[in-house]
């Protein structure tokens, strides 16, 4: 964890008591073929746009599409907080959004392809209730009519 | 949430989250628990046998037959724990900065343009839609109205409030700012750049009157905005 006991006593409750959907079970979906042949897609909420793309705004919750050979030189992050340290993200994409990794992973066979698009949401969302019953549904629309097989969530 | 909402449209995910605390109330499908600062969800930014790493627990998680999952990583990483507002990095500033904003980005471009080269042409800048080159007319701009005056800048996108194009631009300084610092001073980290933007630049010092005179509004909407910009 982002060391909770060493933040400041109100960032720390902010954190804790931060709203969140609660739920005490799961929803669950088994993935019925070996990854060597899956067809995987990465969606993050780390804010993520292709440069020349509309940013993000405050309680945004559409999404971006970033397609997944994109340059890592055009993914730029439109969600910017004291909450997090962004000079990571400018040394390195893949420290939030592990692009070059995952084309590795697709190279040494160990999963078997990347979706054609990628997505993204904005992070740290008060009440995202727009992304969990239609901006959310409707990214998943997209990558089952695209073939996709499972999905890695990355935050920001 | 997200990854619950995707799931229940029958595609499997696996997710990093930063905060076990709340994936325990959320209970996201199938959740890796990574002891990272945020913004460091892969662990190590340009190390990828760690980021191979982490990505080889998360997708393990696709082996359970059941949900939710929640596994932990068991290793950790250094990162910044708390970062420092402009108002804090400000506190003792005696130093007087000799140089006007647009002086100082035209003295700052060539280490920005070598950080970029260096990383094959990536970099932050760009949310605002005004190119770097053209940033002088836009320091001039921000300059006036950092100093109380009534001003308008011609060339603003068409569409947004000039609050909204306000808080776009001073993300892309803060991000030609750290990025020509990391070019210049490789081994300063987080804290060191956040202190030197707000405690010893022009552009840093020209975002913090700015910041106070937005706060300096009665309108809620116009307060808000500068407590984007200070930090």
């Amino acid at each position: 964890m982002p060391r909770l006991e060493d933040l400041t006593e109100v960032a720390r409750q902010g954190h804790l008591n931060f709203p969140a959907f609660e739920h005490t079970d799961a929803p669950f979906s088994q993935l019925t073929k070996p990854l060597t042949e899956v067809k995987l897609a990465l969606v993050t909420t780390a804010g993520l746009q292709v440069r020349g793309d509309t940013p993000f705004s405050n309680n945004d919750q559409s999404f971006r599409v970033i397609p997944a050979n994109t340059p890592a030189r055009d993914i730029i992050q439109s969600h910017t907080s004291i909450g997090f340290d962004r000079s990571a993200f400018m040394r390195d994409v893949n420290i939030s959004f592990p692009v070059d990794r995952l084309h590795e992973l697709v190279e040494r066979g160990v999963i078997g392809s990347l979706s054609e698009n990628f997505y993204s949401f904005m992070g740290a969302l008060r009440n995202p209730k727009q992304i969990e019953k239609e901006t959310g549904p409707e990214v998943a629309r997209r990558l089952i009519a695209e073939g996709v097989d499972a999905v890695f969530l990355t935050p920001t | 949430m997200l990854a619950r909402a995707i799931e229940e449209a029958g595609l499997p995910t696996s997710a990093i989250v930063l905060i076990k605390e709340q994936a325990e109330r959320v209970k996201p499908p199938r959740a890796l628990f990574v002891p990272f600062p945020f913004g460091f969800a892969l662990g190590k930014p340009g190390d990828s046998e760690f980021q191979h790493r982490v990505l080889a627990a998360a997708l393990d998680l696709f082996k359970s037959e059941s949900a939710p999952v929640l596994a932990a990583f068991p290793e950790d990483a250094d990162g910044p724990v708390r970062l420092i507002q402009a108002s804090a990095a400000r506190v003792d500033v005696s130093t007087h900065i000799d140089i006007e904003p647009a002086d100082e980005v035209t003295a700052l471009r060539g280490y920005y343009e070598r950080w970029v080269e260096d990383h094959d042409g990536r970099t932050g800048v760009g949310i605002s839609g005004v190119p770097h080159r053209q940033w002088r007319g836009l320091m001039k701009y921000l300059y006036a109205f950092a100093h109380g005056e009534e001003t308008t800048y011609a060339e603003m996108p068409e569409g947004i409030t000039e609050l909204r194009f306000l808080k776009l631009v001073a993300d892309d300084l803060k991000s030609f700012y750290m990025e020509a610092r990391m070019c210049q001073r490789p081994e300063q980290q987080d804290n060191d750049l956040q202190s030197w933007f707000w405690a010893e630049t022009a552009a840093g010092t020209m975002l913090a009157k700015i910041a106070a005179r937005l706060n300096a509004s009665d309108d809620q909407t116009t307060k808000r905005a500068a407590f984007g910009i200070a930090r």
